[in-house]
């Protein structure tokens, strides 16, 4: 079996003093971010992006990868004490987290979330470990043709899955495409839509874009709304759940698991999408669903299970296809083109230390999210009551730093800037700014599979459902769409994203 | 404000036509090709008339769809970020990480509308010396120190 050699191949990897290192530091920022609402997880990615450019790539991912399920974990914990999701998956282990925490169970809700997450996370990655081979072995047979179908199947499932309008969601997919294509054209070496301006030569960068969207719009939303947050005060008495409530809970957490697999690889999915579900069908399946939202144990099981899941596997179109399922994942393919690896199935048989190593990293990370963090939950607490006058001045002085070092040049301070300032717009008019960073990171790659796809076929646009995958992916694409303008559907996807 | 229009979706098409405009604008010199060579403006351009015309339907559809005026827009720490942002970037290449971090921190501290004067002195002091020992001193990233 191949797949015992390719996790030992990843756990040598992984289990270098300095890979643990990197792996531990990002659990712990990842926890430390989570737990601060006001900084989301993909904030706190944007925002360290640039500091991990110059670890190596191996590490810089395993590292990123830490940051990504510590800050999970982080905003469950501050979904149960005190009713504030740290981040959207979070957002269900509120209903039943919080309510056991006021019956004084908040030890047994926090144990449970932590070691749903371990179970799911231990799944997920022999999932993905497992499901990558043949995922890698289907996108070999990959044309430009295919490629580009997929790209557009992935931008269809992030508009569908984007809170708010979903005509806006296709606007600023399309916004990101053509702002993606700003700089030098690959094939003429033209320059385009640079304004003369030789900080454009190279594109808008990512780093600033990213960092302007999700680091600055947010900080200055976040400021502009009054803010208010109760601490409960929880004893710890007894941190550990019963063998009973645990019993109560292993189904739950292994249907969470499987469901939170399967979202967390569809395009557009991951781990708000999976929790959120999960949620809904352990409350469906359970005999007794009057419990839910009065601290069902199982209420906060199967969430936690699922969003650990989905985020695990929503690496898997990622690593095998190159192709970003959601706007962390696009994070992650910037992270890498910086690193100079081009994301895509070669990266499984060209760099199997990289690939195999960042999928043990992730197994490591969570068995540390359990062992360190549980017994640390007191020191997070005392976190939460650092008002948010203190940490945004930082927040602002570390994107200013992050993105200058990146180039070292202050022009992209001022793309930054700019990007800021269109990031709060795009709030306050209702627009996500997830399916722009897509976009704007598929972009360039779209566009070079089309003019491939069809300069092969000679300027026959057909080739895109002549070809069989290609076809299927459209298809699916357009199933998509269907489906969300199907009024019946329409209804229920208000009510999910209403809670 | 009373209106009968959908101020923020108005907004969000112009921005689309305007954006649209600029972009086509831009690639105007590029040429276009053919479908089976493509030169390096069809995608721009093909994309830029796209958002144009979905920017136009979308504020049709606005006009419309009535009633809603634009969000409230918190302007003080809206404004004050921005302002240390440029004043990172203006200050940074003539007075160096040290004085920058500081000015930065005092600018962006007064966004908050709970500021304590004294409290975001003693945190800019810190903060300044925190970010040159950590990204000068430890990560040894290549940015000046002191005004040169």
């Amino acid at each position: 079996m191949d797949l015992f050699a390719n996790l030992a191949t990843g756990f040598a990897v992984a289990l270098t003093p300095a890979n643990i290192g990197f792996c531990f530091l990002g659990a712990l920022i990842g926890t430390l971010v989570g737990v601060l609402p006001g900084i989301a997880p993909i904030t706190t990615i944007a925002i360290l992006l640039p500091f991990t450019f110059s670890l190596p790539p191996a590490s810089s991912l395993i590292m990123l990868a830490g940051i990504f399920y510590g800050a999970q974990y982080g905003g469950s914990t501050t979904a149960i004490l005190v009713n504030v999701p740290g981040e959207s998956s979070a957002i269900v282990t509120c209903i039943d987290g919080h309510q056991m925490a006021k019956q004084g169970r908040a030890g047994p809700a926090l144990a449970i979330a932590a070691i749903s997450s371990f179970v799911a996370g231990t799944i997920a990655t022999i999932v993905i470990a497992t499901a990558s081979a043949p995922m890698s072995w289907l996108a070999l047979k990959f044309n430009a043709a295919e490629y580009f179908s997929l790209m557009v199947l992935g931008l269809t499932g992030a508009v569908v899955l984007a809170h708010g309008a979903p005509e806006k969601a296709v606007a600023m997919v399309l916004v990101g495409l053509l702002l993606g294509l700003v700089g030098i054209d690959v094939n003429t070496g033209a320059p385009r839509m640079t304004m003369d301006l030789a900080g454009l030569g190279d594109g808008i960068g990512f780093v600033p874009v990213a960092i302007g969207l999700f680091g600055i719009a947010e900080l200055a939303v976040t400021l502009g709304r009054p803010h208010e947050r109760q601490l409960l005060s929880v004893k710890f008495r007894d941190l550990w759940p019963s063998w009973a409530e645990l019993r109560a809970c292993t189904p739950a957490m292994l249907r969470g698991t499987a469901l939170g697999s399967v979202l967390g690889v569809l395009p557009g999915g991951g781990a708000a999408l999976s929790s959120f579900a999960a949620y809904a069908v352990e409350k469906k399946m359970s005999r007794t669903p009057e419990r839910f939202g009065r601290g069902a144990i199982e209420g906060v099981a199967a969430p936690e299970a699922a969003n650990n899941a989905g985020a695990q596997t929503s690496f898997i179109p990622l690593l095998t296809l190159g192709i970003p399922g959601n706007a962390i994942m696009a994070l992650m393919v910037g992270a890498m083109m910086i690193q100079g690896i081009q994301p895509g199935p070669q990266v499984m048989t060209a760099q199997p230390q990289l690939f195999w190593g960042v999928i043990a990293s992730m197994w490591l990370g969570n068995l540390m999210l359990v062992v360190l963090n549980l017994p640390m939950i007191g020191l997070w607490v005392s976190l939460l009551r650092v008002p948010y006058r203190l940490l945004f001045p930082m927040i602002v002085l570390f994107c200013c730093i992050g993105t200058y070092s990146v180039g070292n040049t202050v022009f992209d301070i001022w793309v930054m800037l700019l990007f800021g300032v269109l990031g709060v717009f795009f709030y306050k008019v209702g627009a996500e700014p997830a399916p722009f960073i897509l976009g704007f990171i598929l972009g360039p790659l779209m566009e070079e599979n089309f003019r491939r796809a069809m300069y092969l076929s000679r300027g026959n646009p057909m080739t895109f459902i002549e070809r069989p995958i290609s076809a299927v992916l459209l298809a699916m694409s357009l199933a998509l769409l269907v489906i969300l303008v199907l009024p019946a559907v329409k209804q229920k996807r208000g009510e999910v994203f209403k809670e | 404000m009373v209106t009968r229009l959908n101020v923020p979706d108005l907004a969000f098409a112009a921005f689309l036509v305007a954006l649209g405009a600029l972009a086509f604008a831009l690639a105007g010199e590029l040429s276009i090709g053919s479908a089976a060579a493509m030169g390096p403006g069809y995608v721009p351009r093909g994309l830029a008339l796209i958002i144009m015309v979905y920017g136009l339907v979308l504020g049709v559809r606005a006009a419309f769809s009535g009633g809603v005026a634009f969000p409230e827009v918190a302007w003080r720490p809206l404004l004050l970020i921005s302002a240390s942002v440029a004043l990172f970037a203006v200050l940074l290449p003539l007075a160096g990480l040290a004085l920058t971090s500081l000015a930065v921190v005092i600018c962006a501290g007064l966004a908050a509308y709970d500021v304590r004067l004294r409290e975001n002195a003693v945190l800019a002091l810190a903060l300044a010396i925190f970010a040159v020992l950590l990204f000068v001193t430890v990560l040894g990233l290549p940015i000046p120190v002191w005004p040169r």
